[in-house]
């Protein structure tokens, strides 16, 4: 089950549209399960490391994936490759991802590459690295026709979710 | 042997890398008795799943098992990926092979090896399903790595590697098949292919100091022996990897015995061919016809040459006596026409 969590207030029709899309592209229920406040010891741009850890009262079972949703800006990380650019973060092989729509105008115009980050992330979650495949969500999202492509995966990609999906416990 | 594995002395709570599992944590040595014999072991959980592994304590460094990089080898990685230098291997067959090697190696150099070869060849090409699951097992290696030798999650290793693969703001260029050519020089003679090889004779209209070199290195082989030919292919191996540098200078240093010196005047002899020496011709047996292949033809019986050509098909059926004789006549009169 995927759990869509909101942090601010979206529209609950585009809410419901990324969810359908999730269910499309996973094959596993995906609802809106309310918004929560953003502890108040972070401030913007958010970490998001330390969001996914310090985020409590988020009822999920074992196997389900969390994905929040905020409009504020996650902060930038410094690694050893550079300084990368963040829409989203996930713990990998685990169960918390984030999204930011920040630079967005809002979720109905600017919906595909909201969606796509979304699908990025919640890969990530169920094992997924980035693809070579410039069409497919989980290439990397900082080039530049990442925003222009549909929120669908490649063959491998689709392949290999499902493949996890059929491993998970429950 | 992998790198880094000359001595490896583990302790319970040691990070090390298993070659094509991953991060391990090493969470026991213990002694366990075995078909009577009495084996230390070491115990291993995979830190991606928990998998456990036990390796018997004399085999952990043929296996390949090595500790956990440090910063310095992730810098050189990073160094090597940013690198513009590698080129992939068209030869699917040699890309195969090398890869493999380089998995079962584990090392984490020959990991980003990998993962930056199939990278270049997928702005040529998109890669098939096999090499795919290649570059995905060999990503999901060297991230966990570089995750557990920084010490950060495995997001960022990752984003961290594609930020050197797929710099921001760029799209990823499209090669082309005569990028991925070999240079002049780096064609068939560093795979150490003579002309036997190539199914090429001594015949070829070469200049006569190039006609020279795969004299001397045939005999230099043949008399190497058997015996280093097995010791020869890794250094063959790796001199045909190694760019050409150009000029006799440059040439990897051969192997084997010296080449005795030639008498004088054997210069000019043509190169040494080899397999079975032809037969020495009969004299006079030069005009003679080349030899047919195929059965050889029945010897004809006298005064048959005129005999008509076998008819198809079925034979006719038998005809009473009386009117034999006058059928005989008659097919003999229809042969003699169709033969005119």
């Amino acid at each position: 089950m995927i759990r869509v969590v909101t942090l601010d207030s979206f529209d609950e029709k585009q809410i419901a549209k990324l969810c359908q899309t999730l269910y499309t592209a996973f094959g596993v229920g995906s609802e809106h399960s309310g918004q929560k406040e953003v502890p108040a010891d972070l401030s913007d741009p958010l970490d998001a490391e330390k969001l996914l850890t310090e985020m409590k009262g988020i009822r999920a079972y074992e196997d389900d994936k969390v994905l929040f949703i905020t409009s504020r800006k996650l902060k930038e990380r410094e690694l050893a490759g550079g300084k990368a650019p963040t829409p989203g973060f996930a713990q990998y092989n685990k169960s918390r991802a984030i999204i930011s729509t920040h630079g967005f105008k809002d979720l109905e115009t600017s919906f595909k590459p909201v969606a796509r980050n979304a699908l990025q992330q919640i890969g990530h979650l169920w094992g997924l690295h980035h693809c070579l495949d410039p069409r497919c969500s989980m290439y990397p999202p900082w080039t530049p026709s990442f925003s222009s492509g549909e929120p669908t995966f490649c063959t491998f990609c689709r392949d290999k979710s499902e493949q996890k999906l059929r491993l998970a416990k429950s | 042997m992998p790198e880094g594995s000359a001595s490896l002395q583990l302790a319970v709570g040691d990070r090390v890398v298993y070659p094509n599992q991953g991060v391990c944590r090493v969470s026991a040595i213990e002694v366990k008795e075995v078909a009577g014999q009495k084996l230390t072991f070491v115990t291993m959980h995979r830190e991606e799943d928990g998998a456990k592994v036990m390796v018997p304590q004399t085999k952990v460094i043929s296996i390949g098992v090595r500790k956990v990089a440090g910063p310095e080898d992730v810098k050189q990685v990073f160094e090597f990926l940013r690198s513009d230098s590698d080129k992939a291997d068209l030869d699917w067959k040699m890309r195969a092979r090398t890869n493999q090697d380089r998995m079962a190696q584990g090392g984490l150099i020959g990991m980003a090896e990998v993962v930056k070869g199939l990278q270049v060849l997928s702005e040529l090409r998109p890669l098939p399903t096999k090499e795919r699951e290649l570059y995905d097992n060999a990503r999901h290696l060297l991230v966990s790595e570089i995750a557990a030798a920084l010490n950060t999650s495995d997001c960022n290793a990752e984003d961290a590697i594609d930020l050197v693969l797929f710099p921001p703001g760029r799209e990823r260029p499209k090669r082309t098949a005569a990028e991925f050519a070999p240079r002049p020089g780096e064609g068939d003679e560093d795979l150490g292919l003579d002309a036997d090889l190539l199914g090429l004779d001594g015949e070829l209209d070469l200049p006569p100091d190039e006609e020279e070199a795969p004299a001397e290195e045939e005999e230099s082989s043949e008399e190497a022996g058997e015996e280093d030919e097995e010791a020869e292919e890794k250094p063959r191996k790796k001199a045909a990897a190694m760019p050409a540098e150009g000029g006799a200078e440059g040439a990897p240093k051969k192997r084997g015995r010296p080449p005795k010196p030639k008498p004088e005047g054997a210069e000019a002899a043509a190169p040494k061919k080899r397999g079975r020496p032809p037969k020495p011709k009969p004299e006079g047996a030069e005009a003679a016809a080349p030899k047919k292949r195929g059965r050889p033809p029945k010897p004809k019986p006298e005064g048959a040459e005129a005999a008509a050509p076998k008819k198809r098909g079925r034979p006719p059926k038998a005809k009473p006596a009386e009117t034999e004789a006058e059928d005989q006549d008659a097919d003999l009169d229809d042969d003699i026409e169709a033969d005119e």
